[in-house]
């Protein structure tokens, strides 16, 4: 079989579907992501507090540098602080349902 | 049966395939929409085929469960204590199909032919082969049990939701004071960390409030110790429901006999249980046999992708997958892990479509509520982020998740809200996957 063939003919579908396809995920959607377990997808419920829409970034720092008083003390210990800064500004550009 | 292979030829042939493939798209069929199918619609599965069509534009999903709908280990115990109806948990796959756009199929995948990228499943209508881009595993676990003649239609494992749940949940119910209830931790790693040890406390608190004087559970757990939440449970068995739970570590199951609800481990033998509930030692869902295992039976994964070495575009999450970590210790088999490894595998599949390389910039997380009674639960919470990985010394193995966090309720902390938060948490991972 001739493989450079076949890599050209692969290739040329693979241009073809990029048109098809949406763009790159915003930066931080996919670490915000994991909020969604007990937050709702896309931060907009059921679960605990809503977090969507809300710039959150100065929350997500206190709960991680304070004593833990809580699961979300431990869950915020589990990024860095770039990341909860990708994660609060992703989530600060939903639309949520404006519950609590 | 066509289509098949047995693992040599499987492998031979995938092999001989990996060269050409560059891309795992396949050829010829460039002009479709890109394919995913996914097997198990369980939390990983069903988060897999959500978020894949969230994220992926017009990307087709076909997700293939032998069951018509999903039922949660997560609540599970409450059901086997009467506190919650089978329907509670109960998961469907309507909302995936009318919010989502995904295609379901019943049915039991059978084999895998990597080199064709298709996969076969056998249906109440005859087999189907289906084409795949890419093919995500996330069966959950199989059994390894002891030597004997387990039977888990008499002595149910309840360690898969569904009738074997309703099962355990009638036996417990038909006890009367003195019996007792003996039940198994299985060798780590094992699906749901902190369940056998849940389901130990929920049971006892089931037999004291139902008035069962004198009846035990005895725990015997092939572990050394406590696995997860030690100080929880610990406390939980030495103080909550001191006299009723009787803890025995270090007892390997050597043999089970179901006709006489009898076990014998290397600690402990106890013959003519009320109720046996033996949970065996675990492995990766059976369609893995096709890929290579570790040494524990799970099928070793690249952490950006989800993907198995050699195989680009074949993908196994949840249970089933053994990710490399830093402390030896496995990452945590559940439901909440596995829709998080979800999340990144379906973003590393919608970026390869794209032309994409996987992102970095990821983490991992698992967070649960145990109850200890009917009016209090335990939580547990731990963290990935990937990157270096360290071995005992300290010294850079390799990439890998590397655990940053772990930790669980205090004793202060396990009280009547946990209880409440229990409920808010399986209702939103619940949703995030299923719905």
């Amino acid at each position: 079989m001739d493989i450079s063939l076949l890599s050209r003919a692969t290739l040329a579908g693979a241009a073809l579907l990029v048109a098809a396809m949406p763009a790159s995920a915003e930066p931080g959607r996919l670490l915000a992501s994991q909020c969604a377990q007990c937050h709702g997808t896309n931060g907009a419920g059921p679960g605990f507090e809503e977090i969507a829409g809300k710039d959150l970034f100065n929350d997500l720092i206190e709960m991680k540098y304070r004593p833990i008083e809580g699961i979300m003390d431990r869950q915020a210990r589990g990024y860095t602080d770039e990341q909860l800064r990708l994660i609060a500004d992703y989530l600060s550009t939903l639309p949520g349902n404006g519950g609590d | 049966m066509k289509n098949t292979l047995n693992r040599r030829q499987f492998l031979k042939l995938a092999s001989a395939m990996s060269a050409l493939a560059v891309t795992p798209r396949a050829i010829g069929q460039t002009t479709t929409a890109p394919r995913v199918v996914v097997v198990g619609g369980g939390f990983g599965g069903a988060t897999l085929a959500k978020y894949v069509r969230m994220w992926g534009g017009n990307v087709q999903v076909t997700l293939v469960d032998a069951n018509p709908n999903h039922v949660s280990c997560i609540l599970s115990n409450l059901v086997v204590t009467g506190g919650l109806s089978m329907s509670r948990i109960t998961l469907g796959f309507d909302s995936l199909k009318a919010n989502h756009g995904v295609t379901v199929m019943q049915g039991r995948a059978l084999a895998i032919d990597a080199p064709g990228n298709r996969l076969t499943v056998k249906t109440a209508t005859g087999n189907q082969v289906l084409p795949y881009d890419h093919l995500v595993l996330s069966p959950g676990i199989d059994f390894v049990p002891a030597a004997g003649n387990w039977d888990p239609k008499l002595t149910p494992h309840a360690w898969q939701a569904g009738p074997q749940t309703t099962l355990l949940k009638n036996q417990l119910a038909a006890m009367s004071s003195y019996d007792t209830f003996v039940m198994t931790v299985p060798k780590a790693p094992y699906r749901c960390p902190p369940g056998p040890y849940e389901r130990a406390c929920v049971v006892a608190d089931y037999l004291k409030r139902k008035g069962r004087t004198g009846a035990k559970v005895v725990v015997l757990d092939a572990n050394a110790g406590i696995t997860a939440e030690p100080e929880a449970f610990g406390h939980a068995f030495n103080v909550t429901h001191a006299g009723v739970i009787e803890y025995v570590p270090n007892a390997t199951v050597l043999s089970v006999d179901s006709s006489t609800r009898s076990i014998v481990t290397s600690a402990k033998t106890v013959n003519q249980a009320k109720v046996l509930n033996y949970i065996p030692n675990q492995r990766a869902g059976a369609i893995t046999k096709y890929l290579p295992l570790n040494s524990t039976g799970f099928v070793p994964v690249d952490p950006l992708t989800y993907g198995v070495a050699s195989y680009p575009n074949i993908h196994v999450i949840g249970d089933s997958c053994a990710v490399p970590s830093s402390d030896n210790k496995p990452v945590p088999k559940s439901g909440h892990m596995a829709n998080s490894e979800a999340k990144i595998c379906a973003d590393a599949i919608v970026r390869a479509f794209n032309g994409e390389a996987p992102d970095a910039n990821i983490a991992t997380s698992s967070a649960c509520f145990s109850p200890i009674t009917n009016r209090t639960s335990s939580w547990l919470s731990t963290n990935f982020i990937y990157g270096d990985i360290f071995d005992a010394n300290g010294i850079v193995k390799g990439k890998g998740m590397h655990r940053v966090d772990i930790g669980e309720a205090a004793a202060s902390m396990v009280d009547g809200d946990s209880y409440q938060d229990m409920f808010t948490w399986a209702d939103s991972i619940f949703s995030d996957s299923f719905i």
